[in-house]
């Protein structure tokens, strides 16, 4: 016993070391940060001159600024077009490339993972080209329908559909590989088992798969929801938050005041709201799913 | 038991080295500008000059700066470009870190500000008066604040002018030499050169674009969006419910597309025919000499037309850049003297630059408009002569108010002519939102310029 816990110490140093470099730099580039973004966000903050103390100032401005609600409105909205969208593709997809085997198999995981590594200024520029009023795909193939053009990114009704669409094509390809490793990691055991049970392809998917692929989902949700909030090249580039701000997202927001504002209070203040509301949002995702190791 | 204290150390050590690395540059006040290298091996003073249009005139720019480096052998002007994109990040980080540049671009608009703020030094007290003395009133005016001058002009350009298709005009019946002077005309012609795959016109599209590409607009209906001490809004008046009805019939007889082909400043629709007309600025006058040389000769160049036709109102902003000195620079001489021998100085280094840039953009000063009265191209420029003579004596600077004001307008206008939205209803709504941020924001009284 006494030889066990000596090991469990000499663990537990060795973890910490490892842990150091991570511990020194979250705290060099996150952690002074954040408290030093807390503490300028309650000064009428200058670079040049003495900084005035004004208390919930900054924050009172933001939190009585319609726009700033509608900017967090906007994120939301645009994560609730993105995730579903994304997660019913990729859940297809992975079971589709769990099935494939070989060459054929690797080429499509390839293909899928493709746009992932395309950055959003690529993208952006390419879905402009295809958004494009008079000689874009879009409205071609519209316009080849019988249907009338689509003011796909000036039209207020379409255009946060319009730049979700490229969220939805590059975040794709990422979510689709870590629910096929996900997938690959349920025992084929369970599924021989259930169909001695009788289960059909149906039952599988909803007693054995979707069960067994909760903390996979539980990542991607986090990871998806909080990164699609955060949008920001996409509409930066495609629309500049227009028309009537229905694609100023959060970030773009945050964005635009850091560089039309004289003073930066108000981009420091808005940023740790956003900061607080995407904690908010992802401890909320926690809770509702109930995040915790999968008995063995 | 050693080894555990020697772990501590270790760790201790390793933080703090860390913790160190983070802080540095942190503090709102920083060290000193230029930080970087103070001084030549030779001991010259290096003064560091931060350009904001990235690559594109570094040559021109790495030219003039080694004649003045030549010229004299106390200072050597080190000049970095960065790109437009980059520019506000990297302008702010060095800032904040004070390791700010000696010298930098500055555009008008930010001039008070920042001088209001500290972050520019005036430059009366290390250069000759009298330079201010060959500034046009306007330049002038820009570049002052408090009764001292914090900028020195570069150049002027009007955000806002008529550009229209020469042949596609005399395809439609129309004189290529008489362009449309009122806003019904414009309507008039919009609809006569209007056809399958080209537009009547283009212009801004999105809600940035639409927010500071109409400052000249607005200027038309006599006031801007909120009065001039900043204390209530202007926007619900006759002279706005006229601009938006104009704005929307342009939109819905099909004068305008439903999605612009791009952003504002882009040229492209009209030099490929997309667009028969299109508002810009003169900044496009470059890019049309030096891309697009086989369609300049069908181009022509007028002021925005005018409720009344009357060219002797104002119809465009102006902006344009400066050369200001950093308020951390600790050589703020050294760098007041560079700008004055670059900016002040011999008249041709700024002939040299208009020649270069296509005669885009104008010059604030007389000296450099005498000197370009005899220079061949320019006195023989027709958009140039245009724009003089129409366009820049009655222009206003661009407004300084927040931004939030000229987003209100916009969104006002994209109400009505995307939504639908009766133009009263929506002006009402604007007068709101500007109202209440001037009363969220303590913003009356606030306009540095009246203070």
């Amino acid at each position: 016993m006494k030889k066990l816990s000596a090991i469990n110490r000499s663990d537990k140093k060795t973890a910490f070391l490892m842990l150091l470099p991570l511990i020194g730099l979250l705290t060099a580039f996150v952690i002074i940060p954040l408290f030093y973004a807390v503490f300028v966000s309650f000064y009428k903050w200058n670079f040049y001159q003495e900084n005035i103390f004004i208390g919930f100032e900054n924050y009172r401005r933001v939190l009585s600024d319609p726009l700033f609600y509608k900017a967090m409105w906007t994120g939301l909205k645009f994560a609730a077009i993105v995730i579903p969208a994304q997660f019913i593709l990729a859940f297809l997809f992975a079971n589709l490339i769990r099935t494939l085997g070989g060459k054929f198999g690797g080429f499509v995981k390839t293909s899928i993972y493709i746009p992932h590594v395309i950055s959003g200024v690529v993208a952006s520029i390419i879905f402009l080209f295809i958004y494009d009023f008079d000689g874009g795909l879009a409205n071609f193939i519209i316009t080849s329908l019988g249907l009338e053009q689509v003011a796909w990114l000036a039209d207020v009704k379409f255009a946060l559909t319009s730049i979700s669409i490229p969220a939805i094509w590059l975040g794709f390809g990422l979510t689709t590989l870590v629910m096929l490793a996900g997938l690959n990691d349920i025992p084929k055991t369970y599924y021989e088992a259930a169909v001695i049970d009788g289960a059909n392809a149906w039952h599988k998917m909803i007693y054995i798969t979707i069960p067994l692929l909760k903390n996979i989902f539980l990542y991607l949700l986090v990871v998806g929801v909080t990164g699609a909030i955060q949008q920001f090249d996409l509409p930066y580039l495609m629309t500049g938050g227009g028309p009537l701000n229905e694609t100023m997202t959060p970030n773009l927001f945050i964005f635009t005041h850091f560089t039309k504002d004289p003073y930066m209070g108000y981009t420091v203040a808005s940023a740790l709201l956003l900061f607080v509301i995407l904690a908010v949002i992802s401890a909320v995702i926690f809770k509702l799913f109930n995040s915790k190791k999968m008995d063995s | 038991m050693r080894k555990n204290k020697l772990f501590v150390v270790l760790v201790s050590l390793f933080t703090l080295v860390i913790l160190m690395a983070g802080c540095k540059g942190t503090g709102p006040e920083g060290e000193s500008a230029g930080a970087e290298s103070e001084e030549t091996e030779s001991g010259k003073t290096v003064i560091d000059f931060w350009v904001s249009w990235g690559d594109s005139k570094a040559d021109w720019f790495n030219k003039w700066i080694d004649k003045y480096n030549a010229s004299q052998d106390e200072v050597e002007v080190k000049a970095t470009f960065i790109a437009g994109d980059a520019w506000e990040q990297r302008v702010k980080a060095a800032q904040a870190a004070g390791t700010g540049p000696d010298v930098m671009t500055m555009n008008y608009g930010s001039i008070v500000f920042s001088a209001q703020q500290g972050k520019i030094q005036p430059l009366d007290e290390y250069v000759d008066p009298a330079i201010f003395e060959d500034l046009h009133d306007f330049a002038n005016e820009f570049v002052s604040f408090d009764g001292k001058h914090y900028a020195y002009p570069f150049n002027a350009e009007p955000g806002s002018i008529l550009l229209y298709r020469k042949d596609f005009f005399e395809e439609a019946g129309l004189d290529p030499e008489q362009p449309p002077e009122t806003w019904d005309e414009l309507i008039e012609y919009g609809k006569k050169l209007s056809k399958d795959g080209r537009y009547g016109l283009t212009a801004a599209g999105n809600t940035n674009d639409l927010a500071w590409s109409h400052w000249g607009l607005q200027a038309m209906t006599g006031q801007l969006p909120i009065s001039d001490d900043w204390s209530k809004a202007t926007i619900n008046n006759e002279g706005y419910k006229k601009l938006f009805k104009f704005w929307k019939t342009l939109y819905d007889e099909g004068i305008f597309p439903k999605q612009q082909p791009g952003m504002y400043t882009e040229i492209q629709p009209l030099v490929d025919g997309r667009t028969a007309m299109m508002f810009n600025g003169s900044f496009t006058f470059d890019a049309l000499r030096n891309e697009y040389a086989d369609v300049v000769d069908k181009i022509g160049v007028a002021p925005l037309p005018t409720p009344d036709g009357n060219y002797k109102q104002p119809t465009s902003a102006m902006g344009g850049w400066t050369f200001v000195v950093d308020g951390n620079s600790k050589h703020p001489e050294e760098a007041a003297k560079f700008i004055e021998w670059f900016l002040a100085g011999d008249p041709e280094i700024m002939v040299d630059f208009f020649e270069l840039s296509n005669f885009s953009s104008f010059t604030g000063r007389k000296s450099v408009d005498e000197a370009l009265k005899d220079h061949p191209e320019a006195s023989n420029d027709e958009w140039r002569k245009i724009l003089l003579e129409k366009v820049i004596p009655y222009a206003v600077p661009e407004p300084i108010h927040a931004w939030e004001i000229s987003l209100a307008y916009a969104n006002a206008l994209e109400r009505v002519y995307l939504q639908g939205q009766d133009i009263d209803e929506s002006l009402k709504q604007a007068e709101k939102e500007i109202n209440d941020y001037i009363e969220t924001n303590d913003y009356a009284g606030t306009n540095p310029r009246l203070q």
